[in-house]
């Protein structure tokens, strides 16, 4: 399959009040040179410790923040350029699915209407047309046809969550960001929720970009993972590569962090301890920006900041041990 | 050996809009010394009522023990004066919570929360509670605990104020700690510093510790035993190895299978995961005279909806309410 996001040295930075002395701004940059590429109907997950730049990343993607730099294409569409009615035509291809099922609704609008909101305002069908699509959208995610009358806090969370991702359909997008779609919802709901997304996927051929810092959703839900840390892209690999063989002292860390009920897993892993803080985003230290909490990190790391660099099979990693 | 808690029938009562419910409906367990046990289940199962019960800390006005006993090294909670209580809880046990935030103070510094602890059970002059404040910031390895005893709470991150919550719940060496969901909101890696603290923690001072977690991960990893809970009520009750070898609760065992868990041995292949369909049921089914997980169970007859499950004992001290829990 050919790639449908192709993602070339973004970054997004905020401007913040402090550090920047008489007059001077200073830049919080929340993601800092990322590359990335997602092919047709795959899923690729981002994952990365709270802060490192994920959301940030998405947003940008579906122009919900402003770039600073970089590129983003859609097939063939220059996202980051689009205006207008190529604007309008792009919000209907990318669609958002947020963390929270319960501020991520309306509480004054019925069901029917959160979901046809995106077909309002961004589509000219009839409204009999409209009607239509939302039944069987309904019907897609596993909600009843009387429930479209109801309100949102007549609903369970994870029926919450349905109503979030009929919305997202509703204008039969070709990606759809999952933002921590199921992090709110209990362990059952959750199976449920994942399940529906994958067959969703299957259904409609979706493209998903998925946020998580969930590794055995992660695991279950990917075709490939890109890492992040700090407003930057440690290392990118498939799925299988990624969980057997992660090649980054990060990666590893936090794949050994996972508590596991897999007694052998558990008894072969040795838990990787990454102590202290990542450092302040604001003044980021000369070199790897893991150096301060690497067990592994050298002479070198300190001083050189180490490149993404690809080896034969496409696996990607940002570190000076690592070649 | 008589055990360092033992909670006998406990049922506790809430009142709400729609009447008096039992959130813990006849709830019975033991906690050893330098035991691990856990609490998993959905949320509103009743797990942080357990909690809040044991630290007689009930919603007031709202929230109260119905019937049955606490027994705390062979003393009954439920009967005790206040003067008792008070000096039971706060030095013998104590609780973190899973918002660290909203427990801490924001406008004292974190060295001197822990000092006034300090000060007040172990009656400690304001420099020896200060030094021991800053020895114990060291214990949940705060780095740099000297001058981080002066920042506030929001000047740390979540990892560092669950640290600090845990270092002041440690002020009085209790002989038991409970700890509410202490890592939901944190990353993985943090989330192991945690784990290993408390670990570390159990064996230096021996005091034991109640889990309370909806990740069977890390029951798995901290546990020696653990305790389903569903609707108010135990649905099991054992070992955590044996349990999770072999859940005799359809409950357990769909808590168990729905979790998408990360694997060693891993296939390119998915299958779709296993579902337990619907949800928890509200506080007003609670209480009913039936098993209350029969409307989502695959294995539900006629017996499961004529009577509340009366608990089924395996000689692995396995402990399951279901009917059909041997057939399981
Ligand atoms: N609107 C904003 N203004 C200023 N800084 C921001 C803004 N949004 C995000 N940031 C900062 O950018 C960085 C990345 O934030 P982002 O929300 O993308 O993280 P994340 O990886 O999604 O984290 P989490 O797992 O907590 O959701 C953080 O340092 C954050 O504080
Ligand atoms: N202060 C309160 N007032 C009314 N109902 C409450 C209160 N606290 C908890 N509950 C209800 O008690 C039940 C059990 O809650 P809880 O013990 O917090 O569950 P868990 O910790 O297992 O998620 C839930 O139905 C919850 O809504
Ligand atoms: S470059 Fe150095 S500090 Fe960075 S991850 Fe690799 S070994 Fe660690
Ligand atoms: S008693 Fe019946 S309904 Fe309840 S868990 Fe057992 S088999 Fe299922
Ligand atoms: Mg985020
Ligand atoms: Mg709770």
């Amino acid at each position: 399959m050919s790639d449908l996001l192709t993602v070339d040295n973004l970054t997004v930075r905020f401007e913040v009040k402090r550090g920047g002395g008489w007059g001077k701004k200073s830049y919080l940059y929340a993601v800092d040179d990322i590359s990335f590429a997602v092919k047709k109907g795959e899923t690729l997950a981002i994952v990365g410790e709270s802060g490192s730049g994920k959301t940030t990343a998405a947003l940008a993607v579906a122009r919900l923040v402003n770039a600073h730099r970089g590129s983003v294409r859609l097939g063939h569409e220059d996202v980051l350029q689009t205006q207008d009615e190529d604007l309008r035509a792009f919000r209907q291809k990318v669609q958002f699915i947020f963390q929270d099922p319960y501020s991520s609704l309306n509480p004054r609008q019925r069901a029917e209407a959160i979901v046809r909101e995106p077909l309002d305002s961004l589509s000219s069908k009839f409204a009999a047309e409209k009607t239509q699509i939302v039944e069987g959208l309904f019907q897609a995610v596993g909600l009843r046809p009387e429930q479209q009358r109801l309100f949102p806090h007549q609903f369970s969370g994870g029926q919450r969550q349905r109503i979030g991702i009929a919305r997202a359909l509703a204008t039969q997008p070709e990606l759809i960001i999952c933002d921590e779609p199921v992090s709110a919802l209990d362990v059952a709901v959750q199976a449920q929720i994942l399940n529906l997304l994958r067959k969703l996927q299957k259904d409609f051929g979706l493209t998903y970009l998925f946020i998580s810092h969930d590794l055995g959703v992660v695991q279950h839900m990917s075709d490939s993972i890109a890492v992040m840390y700090m407003g930057r892209i440690v290392e990118h690999a498939d799925r299988m590569s990624l969980f057997t063989a992660p090649r980054h002292p990060y990666t590893q860390a936090l794949l050994s962090a996972v508590p596991t009920v897999d007694r052998v897993k558990r008894a072969s892993q040795k838990r990787i301890l990454i102590p202290g803080d990542p450092p302040d985003p604001v003044n980021l230290p000369k070199g790897c920006r893991f150096a301060n909490r690497c067990p592994m990190a050298q002479e070198l790391c300190h001083q050189q900041e180490p490149a993404l660099v690809s080896n034969e099979t496409g696996h990607r990693t940002a570190c000076h041990l690592v070649s | 050996m008589q055990p360092l808690l033992d909670v006998q029938n406990l049922t506790i009562e809430l009142t709400t809009r729609d009447g008096v419910a039992p959130v813990i409906d006849d709830l019975s367990f033991s906690l050893n010394a330098g035991e691990t046990l856990s609490f998993v289940g959905e949320s509103g199962c009743g797990k942080s009522m357990t909690a809040l019960a044991l630290m007689g800390l009930l919603p007031a006005n709202i929230g109260r023990i119905a019937s049955g006993h606490i027994l705390f090294e062979g003393d009954d909670l439920v009967q005790a004066s206040d003067a008792q209580l008070r000096k039971i809880r706060g030095n013998d046990i104590s609780m973190i919570f899973q918002e660290p935030m909203t427990s801490l103070n924001p406008v004292l510094t974190i060295g001197e929360q822990i000092a006034e602890v300090l000060r007040a059970h172990q009656g400690l002059s304001r420099k020896a509670a200060w030094t021991q404040a800053v020895a114990l910031l060291d214990a949940v390895r705060i780095p740099n605990p000297k001058g981080r005893a002066g920042d506030y709470p929001f000047q740390m991150s979540g990892g560092q104020r669950q640290r600090a919550m845990i270092a002041m719940a440690l002020a009085c060496a209790p002989k038991i700690l409970i700890a509410d969901e202490p890592t939901t909101a944190l990353d993985v890696t943090v989330q192991a510093q945690i784990f290993d603290l408390l670990g570390d923690l159990r064996k230096q001072t021996g005091a034991a510790i109640i889990l309370i977690t909806h990740d069977m991960g890390a029951v798995a990893e901290m546990a020696e035993r653990m305790i389903v809970m569903y609707a108010g009520r135990k649905a099991e009750l054992g070992p955590v190895d044996q349990i999770i070898d072999h859940p005799r609760h359809p409950y357990t065992k769909g808590l168990i299978e729905c979790v998408p868990h990360i694997q060693s041995e891993m296939s390119t292949t998915r299958h779709d995961l296993v579902e337990v369909p619907g949800i928890v049921p509200s506080l007003r089914q609670f209480g009913k005279d039936q098993c209350l997980f029969a409307s989502r169970c695959r294995y539900l007859s006629e017996a499961c909806l004529a009577s509340r499950p009366k608990p089924q004992e395996f000689a692995n001290a396995q402990s399951a309410d279901c009917w059909h829990a041997g057939d399981l």
